[in-house]
């Protein structure tokens, strides 16, 4: 005869199993590899939660009576779920050990994160994909089912301020691709902040100005639209605004290389495409023309661009030819029935200067500045030219150290434009032989993210100097 | 041949990163302690070549030989590497380098470490113009395990004047600026005992063997 209890036991064991394999999966990894502070703190989560979980499902099974199996069963329930969630984050965090990322840079990037008003003590966990593609993991849902779960579990309470981008794996290791990870970033961020309680100016601000904008130029009347096409156009209008949003929270944090990193990930995807294709917007993006328009104008307004537009290579005038598509060019590529005149794109148009605003509010405290690059530019490409790391003071009596801004930028630029100028004063390596050339841009990469180390430890050891003396 | 003094260090790190003549040690931390009167302090690395258990019975110094022999293993600032008793490790030194061109240097365990029973270097010669972090051969002779820290003092440099001209030449690529430890770059058996005109060589590789 059918027992519930039995049957309860095997759930629960099974549920056990499951929990009990990945908190061994989770502390085999952590012992045999080095992670981020971010994947430290994520495995130390699981590392309570299981232990938190298997608690609860001894606890829960030891007192079951008949009478209540179906309602612990419909609790065992929701604890799968979640977990059925996590698992899917845990591999490619494991996957993700400092021998395969880019540490430096993603220390670099959280310190940055949390200058931003509201992101105090943020981190991101790097995960590895296999797409060939860079995302950011929303991670609003599974907050959202660790508040309700953390009823029965308090051990389900998620870590504040911890987000998820994913990296693919292919890229892990480089270092110029991956300053794309700065726009995931940024929907970090924007995620973060659109939930947080009470409501951040910058952003709150945004979500009215977005209907102002839509009631003021779509046509017919807006509000004589039918609800769907209503919620599917402020849809796709946030979608916009927020990859806007990202792409000058990256330009603020990190300056023209990540136009450049843009424009390769780009052109290595393919997606660099024709004028017909660069002007068009689509449901998740706008168009092309429309966003490096965007960088364009952030870096002028930052000071940057004069300071790059003129390196010998193809990728300034690249930007300022797609930027400087006119606005009129641009199309409507919907997958819905949204006619072309509709005046999405003119609300979306009309709506950029308050997503400037929003950006420029949030950024200010944690902004790349240009006069580092500008001040020892020369300095840092006469190391890479000569392969010095570029930690190496410009001014050694002065101790006068690029900062690592100025590093990743002046590096960009000398890889786009004189990395056979460096292969010129080696022996035996041909600029046209592709071997070579991807040795010495691995070692480019290679001497930026040390001199990014290295300015890391100097401050901390100048912090520490400084201790001493007082 | 003489020992480069404290003042001719400093002299040599204040000329500009492209002078041929010129020092680089980066990042140098606490600059006045680091170089005594005639060395300079050196720190342990983050990055680290474990040797692997090889699936053959033997090692082949040939074309593969720079992967084929280690594991790598990163180990951050504030935490430790456990060397087991009576095994070598290549390690790599925190600071970066770059040699004049007349002057050569030679890497020696800090007296404080070698008395730990830990021996660093078997090749300590680095030559005019070398540029990279230094690999450097970890050994533990003692018959206990030991632990090695990151950032702490390894060895010191001992830089030494070379006469030589400057020449027009371009740099040396295979060891050319790494930043972490490399493994061994060798070319096969066969090719280089040809320049030396041995015609026919005895290889043993796990293909051949079967």
């Amino acid at each position: 005869m059918h027992d519930g209890i039995e049957a309860l036991f095997h759930d629960a064991a099974s549920l056990h199993r499951l929990v009990d394999f990945i908190h061994q999966y989770c502390n085999e990894q952590k012992t045999s590899q080095t992670y981020v502070d971010a994947t430290d703190d994520f495995f130390g989560y699981i590392d309570r939660l299981a232990t938190g979980t298997k608690a609860f499902l001894r606890t829960t099974t030891e007192s079951a009576l008949p009478p209540r199996v179906n309602v612990i069963r419909t609790s065992l329930l929701s604890v799968k779920n979640y977990w059925r969630v996590l698992h899917t984050f845990i591999k490619p965090a494991a996957d993700a050990h400092t021998l395969k990322i880019p540490s430096p840079l993603l220390n670099l990037a959280a310190e940055q994160v949390r200058q931003v008003p509201g992101m105090q003590g943020a981190n991101v966990v790097v995960l590895l994909t296999p797409e060939l593609m860079y995302f950011q993991m929303p991670h609003s849902d599974i907050k959202d089912a660790a508040i309700n779960l953390s009823a029965t579990i308090p051990e389900a309470r998620f870590p504040r301020n911890l987000g998820f981008v994913e990296l693919p794996y292919s890229q892990g290791p480089s270092f110029f691709n991956n300053l794309v990870i700065y726009h995931e970033i940024g929907h970090f961020v924007y995620e973060e902040l659109s939930n947080s309680d009470p409501p951040v100016a910058a952003l709150d601000g945004l979500a009215s100005e977005m209907i102002r904008c839509l009631q003021k130029n779509v046509k017919p009347d807006f509000k004589t639209l039918d609800r769907n096409t209503q919620v599917y156009a402020i849809t796709v209008l946030q979608n916009w605004v927020q990859e806007v949003f990202c792409d000058l929270f990256a330009i603020r944090l990190i300056g023209p290389a990540f136009t450049f990193a843009s424009v390769e990930l780009f052109g290595l995807l393919g997606l660099m495409g024709n004028t017909t294709q660069q002007v068009k917007f689509s449901d998740s993006h706008p168009a092309q023309a429309c966003r490096f328009s965007e960088h364009l104008r952030q870096l002028q307004a930052d000071g940057w661009w004069d300071l790059v537009k003129d390196i010998q290579a193809e990728q300034p005038q690249l930007v300022s030819t797609i930027a400087n598509l006119p606005s009129t060019d641009y199309q409507l590529d919907l997958d819905s029935g949204l006619r072309a005149d509709c005046g999405l794109i003119p609300a979306f148009l009309d709506l950029l200067p308050a997503v400037r605003d929003s950006v420029r509010g949030l950024t200010d405290g944690a902004r790349a500045k240009a006069d580092d690059f500008r001040c020892f530019t020369d300095h840092i490409e006469k190391c890479l030219a000569h392969g010095i790391v570029p930690s190496a003071p410009k001014d050694p009596d002065n101790v006068t150290v690029p900062d690592p801004i100025a590093v990743i930028n002046a590096a960009f630029c000398f890889y786009l434009s004189a990395l056979p100028k460096l292969m010129g004063n080696l022996e035996k390596q041909d600029r046209k032989n592709l071997e070579h050339r991807s040795k010495w841009t691995r070692r480019l990469e290679m001497w930026t993210m040390k001199a990014i180390e290295d300015f890391q430890v100097w401050t901390k050891c100048q912090a520490a100097a400084n201790e001493r003396s007082i | 041949m003489s020992v480069l003094s404290k003042e001719r260090i400093l002299d040599r790190l204040r000329k500009p990163v492209d002078d041929q003549a010129g020092l680089v040690i980066t990042p140098l931390l606490n600059r006045d302690m680091a170089i005594d009167a005639d060395s300079v302090d050196l720190r342990l690395g983050c990055h680290f070549l474990l040797p692997k258990l090889l699936q053959q019975p033997y090692f082949s110094p040939d074309e593969s030989s720079s992967t084929s022999l280690h594991e790598r293993v990163h180990v951050p600032l504030g935490r430790y590497l456990v060397v087991p008793a009576h095994q070598t490790i290549l390690g790599a030194t925190l600071e970066f380098i770059k040699l004049p061109y007349n002057v050569s240097g030679e890497i020696l365990t800090k007296s404080s470490v070698a008395r730990t029973f830990i021996v660093v270097e078997t090749a300590p010669w680095i030559h005019p113009e070398y540029r990279g972090c230094l690999t450097l051969e970890i050994a533990n002779v003692s018959n206990t395990p030991v632990l090695l820290y990151p950032g702490r003092l390894i060895g010191q440099l001992v830089l030494m004047d070379v006469e030589r001209e400057l020449g027009e030449g371009k740099l040396g690529s295979t060891y050319f600026g790494p930043v972490y430890p490399e493994g061994p770059a060798f070319d096969s058996p066969q090719e280089d005992l040809r320049k030396i005109g041995v015609r026919r060589t005895s290889i043993l590789r796990p293909d051949v063997v079967g």
